[in-house]
């Protein structure tokens, strides 16, 4: 019987162009994405197929720069004619949608009233003046994601300001920002979030999102945030092509020099990956070509809840990572560097930075982590 | 009758609402709606110089590369740092890449729909088109499978974007098979503008939000497989502007000559400029900086001539008429009332003037300075459109589309000259990307140019931290709100006078507003 729907679903896949070859390597990549094997392929090209009938998708912008819009749109596999044409019938979407004014929001609650679509929210909810900071078709924005809610399958918000208000909601929060999941509870919709954080979202874990929605028919496996576990379950520091020149006390301690070109690691000069749950250092950006660390720059933490208080001055080593070399390494590759009197030196400037050099109430720096504290017990690196 | 609305403008960056008084076809007066307020320049203050850098190209996800520019060159002002010959063409050719991006992503993903009707393509013949392509000088793709792909897609009956269109609409005039040429390259121009990206991406880290401009010169240091890369993404977006994105522009003008006729706006232009040189004198910049005001003639731009009004706009009624510099933004909400508040965009003035920013400006400050690359480019292409001699037309709709076309052109060129020219200077041996600086006192305007036009932070430093923090953006000059005068901003001059074929269908409207890139 599912035959016949997949028969139905391969016609019109032809008809639009688009090779039996061609969607069956992307659904390979995405099973690559959720961590399974390319042989399930063709059960999510099953699932996506499911029906003859595209899954309707409503992406709502609120308090945003439209950054994860533009993100989605460097997704390359699959590209995004294939998302909007092929895979899902994006019914509302502001920044590239044909229609305009009150024909385009009609889409919403057409939408809205049929039921069976995923809601995208991009953006912060405004709540300043009232709603009033952010004023769409004469009212409050906010209230079309209210109305969007009510019928949706799935939430997803996408992107740092969409989760938790992200940079907008930073101290001293002028425009009285806040994420979809406070903003949803405080007007008495309780339903389940996928939360996206990093400033920009990576289009990669929106379209791994939709898959699974698709392909199980529920939320994937998120934790107490929201986040879900498969993108969000371990620190970029965990899995940084530099953790290497970390655990070897190998650091850059200032641009411009020596260590910076060799591609050391940045963690002294302000790395936020050893508090930083994502998966960038493998899934990358705009279709892999490189990431923040690659391209030399510290992580900023901008996947983190409340990033830019919690995570800034930027530049500056804000968390307390256990650093090598305590433990007994070589003196004579990390003795100068980390020596007595520069581990302390260390230790003050964090305290220093989480009391005067903030803006907000700022987070406390990381507790050192238990793989760390193991190691250092063993006697560090030896 | 009541006032027509556009609300939301779609196919933007961020939020705008547009009203205008239609009377016998013609609009005769009009309103832009800036719907967001955030808040940048408060949750700046107070925090290090170096991260507005990482903060401030937030405001736009479409243009993070022009605001993290202008962020650093304010700190690198304030802290006075010069940076190496190297990060300055690194951060050319990374500016460049987002400008190309943009606008290749602007002309085909933003405004082409209101020029190119869809459902028409589905009629073209097939044969025809291919003519019709080889004649036009532009490229083909696989037109009866795009054809075909579309024909699925419309018959199924779920639109997706294209839900509640205006397509049909008698002011849409393009053959159907200029229609599917034009569809063809607006499915391939998502990939094109991906590849700019990926430019950025490999310089700095990834698209949108960029890592590496920091204060002091650059974190990216090239190597040879990465120059290579830059080189690869480049090379595929120059074919596709120049044998695509030119060749539709001129091949769609003919159909829409009407509109050199209205659209013009306040007729004054500013530019600050953009894309430093070697000396890093501002005059000598690649687009260099510079205002027009009444005449065909190009004075120097004073930042000082600056004062933003917030009469009509939910600010702090008594702090009005300050120049950036010593600005200031607090929010006053009060009510959407058009002969009162109406907008979150502040109304900048120059020399008491409303200014039009973005590629059209840009590139009649080059032209009028007598930079001899854009005269060329502009002066080809006023003779290939029959008005040869006659720059003056560009002073309108079209010519505001067809400036930015001509802008990206004219940008592939030096782009290709900045990566020999990196390329040359690393195998000098050139090694000096980064300087550092101990200063903690001092004042600092980054006055720079993003793709939608003239772009301007100002931050003051003091004891380490940033004191005060302001920006003008190019959406508040282009969709500024009236003046302490009542005078109309850019875009809403700009709309008065255009033809409205269906108030319920304000097409026309939509194309003007889109012509600013807001």
């Amino acid at each position: 019987m599912a035959q016949d729907a997949r028969g139905e679903v391969y016609d019109l896949l032809a008809a639009r162009g688009v090779s039996r070859r061609d969607f069956l390597k992307y659904c390979g990549s995405v099973a690559a994405l959720l961590g399974l094997s390319e042989m399930y392929a063709p059960q999510i090209a099953a699932a996506v197929e499911s029906g003859a009938k595209l899954k309707p998708v409503l992406w709502i912008a609120q308090g945003l720069c439209t950054g994860c819009t533009e993100s989605m749109a460097q997704s390359r596999t699959p590209d995004v004619p294939t998302v909007v044409l092929d895979i899902l019938s994006v019914n509302y979407w502001e920044t590239v949608m044909a229609s305009a004014g009150s024909d385009a929001l009609k889409a919403i609650t057409e939408t809205v009233d049929k039921g069976g679509y995923i809601l995208i929210v991009e953006g912060s909810i405004m709540n300043g003046a009232n709603g009033n900071t952010l004023r769409v078709g004469g009212r409050p924005g906010r209230e079309d994601v209210k109305e969007a809610a009510k019928n949706a399958d799935a939430i997803i918000a996408v992107g740092s300001c969409a989760v938790d208000g992200g940079w907008v909601k930073a101290a001293p929060n002028p425009a009285g920002a806040t994420g979809v999941s406070e903003y949803l509870a405080s007007v008495g919709i309780s339903k389940p979030i996928i939360n996206l954080p990093t400033c920009p979202v990576n289009p990669e874990w929106i379209v791994a999102m939709i898959v699974d929605v698709l392909l199980v028919g529920k939320l994937p496996a998120l934790d107490s945030k929201g986040r879900p576990t498969l993108i969000y379950g371990s620190t970029i520091h965990d899995n940084c092509p530099r953790r290497g020149h970390f655990e070897n006390g190998e650091f850059v301690e200032k641009f411009g020099t020596v260590e910076e070109k060799k591609q050391f690691c940045l963690y002294k000069v302000g790395c936020k990956g050893p508090q930083t749950y994502t998966n960038c250092p493998y899934v990358r950006w705009n279709d892999r070509v490189s990431w923040c660390v690659e391209s030399g720059s510290p992580c900023i933490g901008c996947g983190n809840f409340n990033w830019v208080d919690n995570d800034a001055p930027f530049l500056t080593r804000t968390s307390n990572v256990k650093l090598p070399g305590i433990g007994g390494v070589a003196p004579s590759t990390v003795g100068a560097v980390l020596g007595g009197a520069a581990a302390v030196a260390l230790g003050v400037h964090a305290v220093v930075s989480g009391t005067q050099g903030r803006v907000g109430k700022g987070g406390p720096p990381e507790t050192e982590k238990a793989y760390d504290r193991k190691k250092a017990a063993k006697g560090g690196d030896k | 009758m009541a006032n027509v609305v556009i609300d939301p403008v779609t196919r933007i960056e961020g939020h705008l609402r547009v009203e205008v008084k239609v009377d016998n076809g013609v609009v005769t007066d009009a309103w832009a709606s800036g719907g967001l307020y955030r808040g940048l320049e408060t949750v700046l203050q107070g925090r290090a110089p170096a991260d507005a850098f990482y903060v401030a190209q937030r405001i736009c996800g479409v243009c993070p590369i022009s605001h993290g520019h202008a962020a650093t060159m304010a700190a690198e002002g304030a802290l006075k740092i010069k940076i190496p010959n190297n990060a300055r063409i690194i951060r050319n050719i990374i500016e460049g890449a987002e400008m190309l991006h943009s606008h290749v992503l602007w002309f085909y993903t933003l405004t082409a729909l209101d020029y190119v009707d869809v459902v028409s393509a589905l009629k073209a013949n097939i044969a025809d088109t291919y003519a019709l392509a080889e004649k036009a000088g532009t490229s083909t793709a696989d037109f009866g499978a795009i054809q075909s792909r579309i024909k699925g897609f419309v018959e199924n009956g779920q639109l997706s974007i294209f839900t509640n269109n205006w397509f049909g609409h008698s002011a849409y005039k393009l053959p159907p098979e200029l229609n599917l040429i034009a569809v063809a390259h607006y499915l391939e121009a998502l990939s094109i503008q991906a590849e700019a990206a990926q430019i950025i991406a490999i310089m700095g880290g990834k698209f949108p939000h960029f890592m590496t401009s920091l204060p002091g010169g650059t974190a990216w240091y090239p190597t040879e497989e990465k120059l290579d890369g830059v080189l690869f993404h480049f090379n595929r977006v120059k074919e596709f502007v120049e044998k695509a994105m030119i060749p539709d522009t001129l091949a769609i003008a003919p159909f829409y000559l009407d509109a050199t006729t209205y659209g013009k706006g306040v007729g004054n232009y500013l530019a600050w400029g953009v894309f430093e040189d070697k000396s890093m004198d501002p005059k000598k910049r690649y687009l260099p900086p510079g205002v027009i005001s009444g005449s065909l003639t190009v004075a120097d731009a004073d930042p000082k001539k600056i004062k933003e009004y917030v009469e009509h706009s939910w600010y702090t009624q008594s702090e009005t008429g300050l120049n950036p510099a010593q600005g200031k933004t607090h929010m006053a909400f009060t009510d959407y009332n058009l002969d009162k508040q109406y907008s979150w965009v502040k109304a900048p003035r120059y020399d008491e003037k409303p200014m039009e920013v973005g590629p059209l400006s840009r590139m009649l400050v080059a032209y009028l300075s007598g930079n001899e690359k854009v005269k060329a480019i502009i002066d080809g292409t006023l003779a290939k459109l029959g008005a040869a001699g006659k720059p003056e037309i560009l002073m309108s709709l079209l010519g505001r589309v067809a400036a930015r076309n001509l802008e990206a052109l004219y940008v592939v060129g030096l782009m290709g000259d900045w990566i020999g020219e990196l390329i040359a200077a690393v195998k000098e041996g050139d090694s000096s990307f980064f300087v550092e600086s101990s200063e903690t006192e001092g004042d600092g305007a980054g006055l720079w140019e993003a793709p939608r036009g003239a772009l301007g932070h100002w931050m003051s430093v003091k004891g380490g931290k940033i004191a005060n923090y302001q920006v003008v953006t190019p959406s508040t000059w282009d969709m500024s709100s009236r003046d302490a005068k009542g005078v109309r901003g850019p875009l809403e001059e700009a709309l008065v006078g255009a033809p409205i074929a269906d108030p319920e269908k304000p097409l026309e409207a939509l194309r003007i507003v889109h012509s600013f890139d807001p």
